[in-house]
């Protein structure tokens, strides 16, 4: 039986979230999931995510542009990521997030793309938030395309 | 496997793998395990932390003759300029100290390529320096590293004539040059020799193309060589690139291996030692058997398809361990017709795979070419 002061929670939160839903229709974009997408919207996204793929292809192959364009320094010692991950091999984004022994700590993809930086490449960490960091998920993910998902995998 | 590489492999079996054939029973890897002298250096110099255990696995090269004897490969060091990289330096420092430290001394010392980064002077020079701390004698053959900045030229200056051949103690040892003869993808893209090098130097691009091979004329000259070699005597050869089709997209190949094979069919004692894919890697083709060395600067993953069948992988390696996975080796060669390899990897004591979580492939993944480097402004035209 549903007491009184459950009652008015429940109701409480049905107002809220009522509230956010009729915020999202009102201040939403007018077209968002609304109309059956389009070739030209599908391509539009392709576009926005292989461009991040670009960016991270290039950072993660030592390009010093595009470290400067993102304002990133991933190395000190001239070594680069795809120096051991030839084609982001050995990367295994699809086995993130596991226990990782090299930091002896339970990590995500973005604390061990950071390891990398700080210990083989001797370079300087990045905000986990960045688009350098986004680029670099990005690239290591879409290369490794069709490998099965194994979260927690030694 | 993509349908190419499926073909190139139905084909290399069909025509490498003819029934019975195989490397000479005398031939046949033996692997053994043993606290290395070496450990006294790396207790004594450094405060590492990490196990000084490295292992040994050795290749004693076998045949009926004179004396047996012993020698030292060192590969793929990688070097930058000193100022940018000392950790490179470090270890060619130890590998060069362990090699000098061989007791009985090593008859000499192949150096298997790669000892610059990217071709530059200031590189070579630096390596020509650490490697004469070293007073045996010393064989060199280039890899694409040393090579692609100036075509050669600082190479051909410091170590003369890429292929050669000598004969040791009943034994004929072939020096092959596989990096030179690289396709020619700058020039109608007016690279500069800094962007041609970039792009050797970069394992998988996808814009210097199927650089490795032997090429023809080196061909004909390898088989004039051998023309009056008896064929049941030992043949050691060097080159960069492993002399089968192991992973082309990373040039863990020669793109004219059927070739290669025709040349050495006759002989039945034929041991290719190569490095490029800095990882343990061993393999018969036809009466060939092919064996992979070592790196002092870093080890590569295994290839995502095409490990040869009879290559029992290398441990996992540490990536916190600057010293893992890496290393120098040696050769031995044996009077009782025994040919061995020791793999010294330092901060090892067990170089091959113990389970299957050891191996680097234990996480099976699926992964493709990268892209950026064939968009604006290197595209194909």
């Amino acid at each position: 039986m549903i007491n009184t002061s459950t009652f008015l929670c429940i109701l409480r939160r049905s107002t809220v979230a009522g509230a956010v839903v009729a915020a999202a229709v009102v201040v939403g974009p007018a077209s968002a999931n609304k109309d059956p997408v389009t070739p030209k919207q599908l391509k539009l996204y392709q576009e926005a995510f292989m461009e991040e793929v670009r960016k991270g292809d290039l950072l993660f192959h030592g390009d010093a542009a595009m470290a400067e364009q993102l304002g990133v320094k991933l190395s000190t010692t001239g070594w680069a990521c795809a120096m051991c991950h030839p084609m982001a091999s050995d990367t295994h984004p699809h086995a993130f997030p596991k226990f990782q022994q090299s930091m002896a700590k339970f990590a995500t993809l973005r604390d061990m793309i950071n390891w990398c930086i700080e210990k083989p490449n001797q370079g300087e960490k990045i905000d986990p938030e960045s688009e350098a960091m986004k680029a670099l998920e990005a690239y290591i993910t879409w290369s490794n395309t069709g490998s099965v998902l194994v979260p927690g995998k030694y | 496997m993509s349908d190419e590489l499926d073909r190139i492999r139905r084909e290399m079996h069909a025509v490498l793998q003819q029934p019975g054939v195989r490397p000479d029973d005398s031939l046949q890897i033996t692997r053994r395990t043993f606290i290395h002298r070496s450990l006294l250096f790396g207790a004594a110099s450094v405060g590492q932390t990490f196990a000084w255990w490295p292992l040994l696995n050795t290749i004693d090269v076998a045949h009926a003759a004179e004396a047996p004897f012993k020698f030292a490969w060192i590969s793929d060091t990688h070097l930058y300029p000193r100022s940018l990289n000392t950790r490179f330096v470090d270890k060619v420092v130890r590998a060069v100290q362990e090699v000098q430290a061989m007791d009985p001394p090593a008859d000499f010392l192949i150096f298997g390529g790669d000892l610059a980064q990217l071709g530059k002077i200031e590189e070579l020079e630096l390596g020509v320096e650490l490697l004469k701390d070293l007073k045996i004698k010393k064989y060199y053959i280039p890899g694409e590293h040393d090579w692609y900045l100036d075509m050669g030229k600082k190479w051909g200056e410091l170590f003369g004539q890429p292929n050669w051949t000598f004969d040791h103690k009943g034994v004929r040892f072939i020096g092959l040059d596989t990096v030179s003869r690289g396709p020619d993808y700058w020039t109608a893209k007016k690279m500069t020799p800094e962007e041609r090098m970039g792009h050797m130097a970069t394992l998988d691009g996808t814009v210097a193309g199927a650089w490795a091979g032997v090429g023809r004329e080196q061909l004909d000259w390898m088989q004039k060589t051998l023309a009056d070699w008896d064929k049941s005597k030992p043949i050691v050869i060097f080159s960069h690139n492993p002399l089968y089709e192991y992973y082309p997209p990373w040039n863990f190949w020669v793109r004219d291996w059927r070739e290669v094979n025709d040349v050495l069919k006759p002989y039945t004692k034929v041991t290719n030692i190569h490095g490029h894919v800095h990882q343990v890697l061993y393999n018969e083709i036809g009466s060939m058997r092919s064996i992979g060395m070592l790196a002092t600067s870093w080890p590569w993953p295994y290839a995502p398809e095409g490990v040869p069948k009879l290559t029992k992988p290398m441990i996992r390696v540490d990536p916190g361990d600057p010293f893992d996975g890496v290393g120098w080796g040696t050769v031995n060669v044996n009077a009782d017709d025994k040919v061995d390899v020791e793999y010294i990897m330092w901060g090892r004591k067990e170089v091959f795979v113990q389970s299957p979580e050891d191996h680097d492939k234990s996480i099976e993944e699926v992964i493709r070419p990268r892209i950026a480097d064939n968009q604006y402004p290197w595209e194909n035209p």
